[in-house]
Protein backbone atom coordinates (compact mmCIF):
# COMPACT_ATOMS: atom_id res chain seq x y z
CA UNK A 1 0.00 0.00 0.00
CA UNK A 2 1.29 3.44 -0.91
CA UNK A 3 1.66 5.66 2.13
CA UNK A 4 1.55 9.40 2.21
CA UNK A 5 4.94 11.07 2.58
CA UNK A 6 5.25 13.43 5.49
CA UNK A 7 6.75 16.87 5.23
CA UNK A 8 8.87 18.01 8.14
CA UNK A 9 12.09 19.94 8.56
CA UNK A 10 13.53 17.27 10.85
CA UNK A 11 16.55 15.26 9.67
CA UNK A 12 15.65 11.66 8.81
CA UNK A 13 18.41 9.94 10.71
CA UNK A 14 18.28 9.75 14.50
CA UNK A 15 21.28 8.76 16.60
CA UNK A 16 20.74 7.75 20.22
CA UNK A 17 23.89 8.08 22.34
CA UNK A 18 25.39 4.89 23.74
CA UNK A 19 24.41 5.31 27.38
CA UNK A 20 27.88 4.09 28.24
CA UNK A 21 29.49 7.39 29.19
CA UNK A 22 30.82 7.30 32.76
CA UNK A 23 32.23 10.81 32.97
CA UNK A 24 31.55 14.20 31.45
CA UNK A 25 34.46 13.52 29.06
CA UNK A 26 31.84 11.76 26.93
CA UNK A 27 34.49 10.44 24.59
CA UNK A 28 32.29 8.24 22.42
CA UNK A 29 29.51 10.81 22.01
CA UNK A 30 31.87 13.68 21.20
CA UNK A 31 33.76 11.43 18.80
CA UNK A 32 30.51 10.49 17.06
CA UNK A 33 29.52 14.15 16.72
CA UNK A 34 32.88 15.06 15.26
CA UNK A 35 32.63 12.27 12.70
CA UNK A 36 29.22 13.11 11.22
CA UNK A 37 29.48 13.59 7.44
CA UNK A 38 29.27 17.32 6.69
CA UNK A 39 26.32 17.27 4.33
CA UNK A 40 24.09 14.76 6.15
CA UNK A 41 22.06 16.22 9.03
CA UNK A 42 21.18 14.03 12.02
CA UNK A 43 19.08 14.17 15.15
CA UNK A 44 21.28 13.22 18.11
CA UNK A 45 19.75 12.32 21.45
CA UNK A 46 22.03 12.57 24.47
CA UNK A 47 20.82 9.74 26.67
CA UNK A 48 23.40 9.02 29.37
CA UNK A 49 21.70 7.66 32.44
CA UNK A 50 24.88 6.94 34.37
CA UNK A 51 25.70 10.63 34.58
CA UNK A 52 24.55 13.02 37.30
CA UNK A 53 22.92 16.28 36.22
CA UNK A 54 26.10 18.32 36.59
CA UNK A 55 28.10 15.92 34.41
CA UNK A 56 25.27 15.74 31.89
CA UNK A 57 25.24 19.51 31.64
CA UNK A 58 29.01 19.69 31.17
CA UNK A 59 28.88 17.01 28.48
CA UNK A 60 25.97 18.76 26.75
CA UNK A 61 27.84 22.05 26.67
CA UNK A 62 30.80 20.26 25.07
CA UNK A 63 28.50 18.58 22.55
CA UNK A 64 26.87 21.91 21.69
CA UNK A 65 30.26 23.45 20.99
CA UNK A 66 30.84 21.00 18.13
CA UNK A 67 29.82 22.28 14.72
CA UNK A 68 27.31 19.74 13.39
CA UNK A 69 26.13 19.19 9.81
CA UNK A 70 23.67 21.93 8.87
CA UNK A 71 20.13 21.10 9.96
CA UNK A 72 21.24 18.72 12.70
CA UNK A 73 19.42 18.81 16.02
CA UNK A 74 20.85 18.01 19.43
CA UNK A 75 18.34 16.63 21.92
CA UNK A 76 18.50 15.84 25.63
CA UNK A 77 16.80 12.82 27.07
CA UNK A 78 13.92 14.01 29.29
CA UNK A 79 15.67 16.88 31.09
CA UNK A 80 14.45 20.14 29.57
CA UNK A 81 16.35 22.06 32.26
CA UNK A 82 19.64 20.69 31.00
CA UNK A 83 18.60 21.22 27.38
CA UNK A 84 17.86 24.88 28.12
CA UNK A 85 21.03 25.40 30.14
CA UNK A 86 23.23 23.90 27.43
CA UNK A 87 21.38 25.51 24.54
CA UNK A 88 20.29 22.23 22.97
CA UNK A 89 17.54 22.10 20.36
CA UNK A 90 15.06 19.82 22.02
CA UNK A 91 14.04 17.13 24.43
CA UNK A 92 13.25 13.49 23.84
CA UNK A 93 10.69 12.18 26.30
CA UNK A 94 10.40 8.56 27.41
CA UNK A 95 6.86 7.30 27.90
CA UNK A 96 7.00 7.85 31.67
CA UNK A 97 8.24 11.44 31.49
CA UNK A 98 6.28 14.62 32.11
CA UNK A 99 4.13 15.47 29.07
CA UNK A 100 5.47 17.60 26.23
CA UNK A 101 2.65 20.06 26.86
CA UNK A 102 3.67 20.56 30.49
CA UNK A 103 7.33 21.01 29.65
CA UNK A 104 6.60 23.28 26.72
CA UNK A 105 4.87 25.63 29.18
CA UNK A 106 8.28 26.65 30.54
CA UNK A 107 10.47 25.75 27.56
CA UNK A 108 8.43 26.81 24.51
CA UNK A 109 11.30 27.05 22.06
CA UNK A 110 12.35 23.40 22.13
CA UNK A 111 11.51 20.50 19.84
CA UNK A 112 9.74 17.63 21.61
CA UNK A 113 9.76 14.00 20.68
CA UNK A 114 8.12 11.07 22.41
CA UNK A 115 8.94 7.39 22.61
CA UNK A 116 5.76 5.42 22.02
CA UNK A 117 5.27 1.70 22.47
CA UNK A 118 1.48 1.51 22.36
CA UNK A 119 -1.42 3.14 20.59
CA UNK A 120 -2.58 4.80 23.78
CA UNK A 121 0.90 6.31 24.26
CA UNK A 122 0.77 7.53 20.67
CA UNK A 123 -2.52 9.31 21.27
CA UNK A 124 -1.23 10.89 24.48
CA UNK A 125 1.92 12.08 22.72
CA UNK A 126 -0.09 13.58 19.84
CA UNK A 127 -2.44 15.26 22.28
CA UNK A 128 0.49 16.73 24.21
CA UNK A 129 1.85 18.39 21.08
CA UNK A 130 4.86 16.22 20.28
CA UNK A 131 6.86 17.16 17.18
CA UNK A 132 7.85 13.60 16.33
CA UNK A 133 7.48 10.05 17.60
CA UNK A 134 9.99 7.28 18.12
CA UNK A 135 8.60 3.79 17.69
CA UNK A 136 10.29 0.50 18.41
CA UNK A 137 11.82 -1.93 18.64
CA UNK A 138 10.96 -2.85 15.06
CA UNK A 139 13.50 -5.67 14.73
CA UNK A 140 15.37 -7.75 17.26
CA UNK A 141 18.13 -5.81 19.00
CA UNK A 142 20.38 -6.86 21.91
CA UNK A 143 19.76 -3.65 23.90
CA UNK A 144 15.97 -4.19 23.95
CA UNK A 145 15.75 -7.99 24.21
CA UNK A 146 14.89 -7.82 27.91
CA UNK A 147 11.62 -6.03 27.04
CA UNK A 148 10.32 -8.94 24.97
CA UNK A 149 9.71 -9.61 21.29
CA UNK A 150 10.17 -6.85 18.71
CA UNK A 151 7.05 -5.05 17.48
CA UNK A 152 7.67 -5.82 13.79
CA UNK A 153 7.19 -4.02 10.51
CA UNK A 154 3.45 -4.49 10.35
CA UNK A 155 2.94 -2.72 13.67
CA UNK A 156 5.25 0.07 12.51
CA UNK A 157 3.02 0.49 9.48
CA UNK A 158 -0.10 0.64 11.66
CA UNK A 159 1.48 3.29 13.87
CA UNK A 160 2.54 5.42 10.93
CA UNK A 161 -1.02 5.30 9.58
CA UNK A 162 -2.45 6.37 12.91
CA UNK A 163 -0.58 9.65 13.10
CA UNK A 164 0.34 12.61 10.97
CA UNK A 165 3.49 13.13 13.03
CA UNK A 166 6.89 12.02 11.73
CA UNK A 167 7.66 8.54 13.08
CA UNK A 168 11.24 7.35 13.52
CA UNK A 169 11.62 3.59 13.50
CA UNK A 170 14.04 2.20 16.09
CA UNK A 171 15.49 -1.20 16.89
CA UNK A 172 17.78 -3.43 14.87
CA UNK A 173 17.60 -1.23 11.78
CA UNK A 174 20.51 -1.38 9.32
CA UNK A 175 21.12 0.20 5.93
CA UNK A 176 19.98 -3.16 4.54
CA UNK A 177 16.52 -3.18 6.10
CA UNK A 178 15.94 0.59 6.39
CA UNK A 179 13.96 0.68 3.14
CA UNK A 180 11.43 -1.76 4.63
CA UNK A 181 10.70 0.69 7.44
CA UNK A 182 10.43 3.62 5.06
CA UNK A 183 7.99 1.60 2.93
CA UNK A 184 5.80 1.21 6.03
CA UNK A 185 5.55 4.97 6.30
CA UNK A 186 8.39 5.77 8.69
CA UNK A 187 9.68 9.31 8.40
CA UNK A 188 13.16 8.28 9.41
CA UNK A 189 15.40 5.74 11.08
CA UNK A 190 16.81 5.74 14.60
CA UNK A 191 19.59 3.64 16.03
CA UNK A 192 21.99 3.26 18.89
CA UNK A 193 24.44 0.34 18.61
CA UNK A 194 24.94 0.65 14.86
CA UNK A 195 26.43 4.12 15.30
CA UNK A 196 28.93 3.09 17.95
CA UNK A 197 31.52 1.72 15.56
CA UNK A 198 33.13 5.09 14.97
CA UNK A 199 35.54 3.70 12.37
CA UNK A 200 32.52 3.06 10.13
CA UNK A 201 30.23 5.84 11.35
CA UNK A 202 30.47 8.12 8.32
CA UNK A 203 30.03 5.19 5.95
CA UNK A 204 27.04 3.85 7.92
CA UNK A 205 25.31 7.24 7.82
CA UNK A 206 25.98 7.59 4.09
CA UNK A 207 24.54 4.12 3.47
CA UNK A 208 21.44 4.91 5.52
CA UNK A 209 20.88 8.11 3.62
CA UNK A 210 20.68 6.18 0.34
CA UNK A 211 17.33 4.92 1.64
CA UNK A 212 16.14 8.05 3.44
CA UNK A 213 16.07 10.77 0.83
CA UNK A 214 12.58 10.73 -0.55
CA UNK B 1 10.13 33.17 51.89
CA UNK B 2 12.29 31.04 54.11
CA UNK B 3 10.90 31.08 57.68
CA UNK B 4 12.68 33.35 60.13
CA UNK B 5 12.02 31.15 63.16
CA UNK B 6 13.84 27.83 63.49
CA UNK B 7 12.00 25.51 61.13
CA UNK B 8 11.67 21.88 60.17
CA UNK B 9 12.29 20.60 56.66
CA UNK B 10 11.23 17.06 55.87
CA UNK B 11 12.88 15.24 53.00
CA UNK B 12 10.69 12.50 51.58
CA UNK B 13 11.70 8.92 52.16
CA UNK B 14 11.75 6.63 49.13
CA UNK B 15 10.05 3.85 51.08
CA UNK B 16 6.81 5.82 51.62
CA UNK B 17 4.33 7.69 49.46
CA UNK B 18 5.76 11.22 49.57
CA UNK B 19 2.33 12.86 49.44
CA UNK B 20 1.09 10.90 52.46
CA UNK B 21 4.27 11.66 54.39
CA UNK B 22 4.02 15.35 53.49
CA UNK B 23 0.42 15.52 54.69
CA UNK B 24 1.35 14.01 58.03
CA UNK B 25 4.42 16.13 58.75
CA UNK B 26 2.74 19.35 57.61
CA UNK B 27 0.09 18.61 60.18
CA UNK B 28 2.92 18.29 62.69
CA UNK B 29 4.34 21.70 61.78
CA UNK B 30 6.95 21.09 59.08
CA UNK B 31 7.59 24.35 57.20
CA UNK B 32 9.35 22.87 54.18
CA UNK B 33 8.94 19.62 52.24
CA UNK B 34 11.71 18.49 49.95
CA UNK B 35 10.53 15.96 47.39
CA UNK B 36 13.45 13.66 46.81
CA UNK B 37 13.13 10.42 44.90
CA UNK B 38 16.01 9.25 42.75
CA UNK B 39 14.26 6.41 40.92
CA UNK B 40 10.75 7.75 40.26
CA UNK B 41 9.79 8.63 36.68
CA UNK B 42 9.39 12.23 35.57
CA UNK B 43 5.62 11.95 35.29
CA UNK B 44 5.38 10.45 38.78
CA UNK B 45 7.58 13.17 40.27
CA UNK B 46 5.50 15.83 38.56
CA UNK B 47 2.25 14.42 39.95
CA UNK B 48 3.71 14.17 43.45
CA UNK B 49 5.10 17.71 43.22
CA UNK B 50 1.71 19.15 42.24
CA UNK B 51 -0.01 17.32 45.11
CA UNK B 52 2.60 18.23 47.71
CA UNK B 53 2.59 21.85 46.56
CA UNK B 54 -1.18 22.05 47.13
CA UNK B 55 -0.84 20.68 50.62
CA UNK B 56 2.08 22.97 51.43
CA UNK B 57 0.04 25.99 50.34
CA UNK B 58 -2.67 25.04 52.83
CA UNK B 59 -0.09 25.21 55.60
CA UNK B 60 1.93 28.14 54.20
CA UNK B 61 4.84 25.74 53.91
CA UNK B 62 7.40 25.54 51.12
CA UNK B 63 7.65 22.77 48.55
CA UNK B 64 11.13 22.11 47.17
CA UNK B 65 12.22 19.52 44.58
CA UNK B 66 15.54 17.74 44.81
CA UNK B 67 17.77 17.96 41.70
CA UNK B 68 15.03 18.19 39.05
CA UNK B 69 14.87 21.83 37.98
CA UNK B 70 12.68 20.72 35.07
CA UNK B 71 10.07 19.24 37.42
CA UNK B 72 10.22 22.34 39.63
CA UNK B 73 9.52 24.55 36.62
CA UNK B 74 6.72 22.28 35.42
CA UNK B 75 4.99 22.00 38.79
CA UNK B 76 5.60 25.62 39.86
CA UNK B 77 6.79 24.66 43.31
CA UNK B 78 8.71 27.08 45.52
CA UNK B 79 12.18 25.90 44.70
CA UNK B 80 14.85 23.29 44.18
CA UNK B 81 17.47 21.67 46.31
CA UNK B 82 20.75 20.96 44.55
CA UNK B 83 23.47 18.57 45.61
CA UNK B 84 27.09 19.09 44.59
CA UNK B 85 26.58 16.61 41.72
CA UNK B 86 23.47 18.42 40.44
CA UNK B 87 23.16 21.44 38.18
CA UNK B 88 25.20 24.37 39.52
CA UNK B 89 23.13 26.95 41.43
CA UNK B 90 24.16 29.74 39.06
CA UNK B 91 22.80 27.83 36.08
CA UNK B 92 19.63 26.88 37.93
CA UNK B 93 19.07 30.53 38.88
CA UNK B 94 19.04 31.57 35.22
CA UNK B 95 16.32 29.00 34.53
CA UNK B 96 14.27 29.54 37.67
CA UNK B 97 14.38 33.33 38.06
CA UNK B 98 15.09 35.48 41.09
CA UNK B 99 12.09 34.62 43.23
CA UNK B 100 12.54 30.87 43.23
CA UNK B 101 14.25 29.31 46.27
CA UNK B 102 17.50 27.47 45.61
CA UNK B 103 19.04 25.35 48.33
CA UNK B 104 22.49 23.83 47.97
CA UNK B 105 24.02 20.94 49.88
CA UNK B 106 27.38 21.75 51.45
CA UNK B 107 29.63 19.45 53.45
CA UNK B 108 32.32 21.98 54.29
CA UNK B 109 32.60 25.69 55.05
CA UNK B 110 34.21 26.14 51.61
CA UNK B 111 31.28 24.57 49.79
CA UNK B 112 28.89 26.70 51.85
CA UNK B 113 30.75 29.89 50.90
CA UNK B 114 30.76 28.87 47.26
CA UNK B 115 27.03 28.19 47.35
CA UNK B 116 26.45 31.63 48.84
CA UNK B 117 28.50 33.23 46.08
CA UNK B 118 26.56 31.21 43.50
CA UNK B 119 23.30 32.75 44.65
CA UNK B 120 21.81 30.03 46.83
CA UNK B 121 19.02 31.02 49.23
CA UNK B 122 19.85 28.48 51.89
CA UNK B 123 22.44 25.83 52.62
CA UNK B 124 21.73 22.24 53.52
CA UNK B 125 24.70 21.50 55.74
CA UNK B 126 25.76 18.10 56.93
CA UNK B 127 25.89 15.50 57.92
CA UNK B 128 26.18 16.84 61.46
CA UNK B 129 25.77 13.52 63.29
CA UNK B 130 26.02 9.90 62.15
CA UNK B 131 22.91 8.99 60.15
CA UNK B 132 21.15 5.86 59.00
CA UNK B 133 19.23 7.45 56.12
CA UNK B 134 22.10 7.66 53.69
CA UNK B 135 25.32 5.78 53.35
CA UNK B 136 28.13 8.21 54.13
CA UNK B 137 31.81 7.80 53.47
CA UNK B 138 32.90 10.92 55.30
CA UNK B 139 32.74 11.36 59.05
CA UNK B 140 30.10 13.61 60.68
CA UNK B 141 30.92 17.33 60.70
CA UNK B 142 29.84 18.01 64.27
CA UNK B 143 28.66 21.20 65.94
CA UNK B 144 31.95 23.14 65.82
CA UNK B 145 32.15 23.10 62.03
CA UNK B 146 28.47 23.99 61.87
CA UNK B 147 29.09 27.00 64.08
CA UNK B 148 32.17 28.05 62.12
CA UNK B 149 30.19 27.87 58.87
CA UNK B 150 27.29 29.83 60.36
CA UNK B 151 29.66 32.69 61.19
CA UNK B 152 31.19 32.62 57.68
CA UNK B 153 27.99 32.94 55.68
CA UNK B 154 24.84 34.99 56.04
CA UNK B 155 22.48 32.48 54.43
CA UNK B 156 20.13 30.33 56.51
CA UNK B 157 21.64 26.95 57.27
CA UNK B 158 19.52 23.83 57.38
CA UNK B 159 21.40 21.29 59.43
CA UNK B 160 21.00 17.68 58.33
CA UNK B 161 22.18 14.27 59.43
CA UNK B 162 21.25 12.36 62.55
CA UNK B 163 19.20 15.13 64.10
CA UNK B 164 16.63 14.08 66.71
CA UNK B 165 14.64 15.47 69.63
CA UNK B 166 17.65 15.31 71.92
CA UNK B 167 20.19 17.16 69.80
CA UNK B 168 17.92 19.47 67.74
CA UNK B 169 18.12 22.40 70.16
CA UNK B 170 21.92 22.38 70.23
CA UNK B 171 22.08 22.40 66.43
CA UNK B 172 19.99 25.59 66.47
CA UNK B 173 22.16 26.97 69.27
CA UNK B 174 25.19 26.44 67.02
CA UNK B 175 23.86 28.65 64.25
CA UNK B 176 21.46 26.55 62.19
CA UNK B 177 18.22 28.23 61.08
CA UNK B 178 16.48 24.94 60.84
CA UNK B 179 16.85 21.20 60.58
CA UNK B 180 16.22 18.72 57.80
CA UNK B 181 15.26 15.14 58.59
CA UNK B 182 14.29 11.99 56.77
CA UNK B 183 14.15 8.90 58.95
CA UNK B 184 13.36 10.79 62.17
CA UNK B 185 9.85 11.35 60.85
CA UNK B 186 9.42 8.66 58.19
CA UNK B 187 10.53 5.54 60.00
CA UNK B 188 8.29 6.03 63.00
CA UNK B 189 4.71 5.05 63.78
CA UNK B 190 3.42 8.58 63.91
CA UNK B 191 5.14 11.06 61.54
CA UNK B 192 2.86 13.95 62.63
CA UNK B 193 3.81 13.49 66.27
CA UNK B 194 7.49 13.09 65.42
CA UNK B 195 7.42 16.29 63.37
CA UNK B 196 5.59 18.16 66.14
CA UNK B 197 8.17 17.08 68.71
CA UNK B 198 11.04 18.21 66.49
CA UNK B 199 9.39 21.60 65.90
CA UNK B 200 9.05 21.99 69.68
CA UNK B 201 12.66 20.92 70.23
CA UNK B 202 14.12 23.46 67.80
CA UNK B 203 12.01 26.20 69.33
CA UNK B 204 12.98 25.20 72.86
CA UNK B 205 9.41 24.47 73.73
CA UNK B 206 8.58 21.69 76.10
CA UNK B 207 5.67 19.63 74.91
Amino acid sequence: MERQQKASPLPRLFIVSSGEENTDNGLLLLNQLNLLPRSLPCMIQIREKKLEAKELLTLSVKARAIVLPEGSLLLMNERADIALAAGLDGVHLPENACSAKTIRSFAPGLIYGCSVHSKSALLIAEESGADYLLFGPVFDTPSKRKYGAPQGLEKLGEFCQLTSLPVFALGGITPQNAALCMAEGAYGIAGLSIFQDTAKLAETIEQFYLHLNR
Amino acid sequence: MIPSLPFLCVITDETLCPVTLAEKVLEGGAAMIQLRHKTASGSQLFLWAVEIRKRCQQYQALCIINDRVDIALASKVDGVHLGQQDMPAKTARKLLGETCIIGVTASSPEEALQAEQDGANYIGFGHIYPTSSKHKESSPLGLDILQKTATLISLPILAIGGINNDNAASVIAHGASGIAVISAVSRVNNPSKAARELVCAINNRIQ
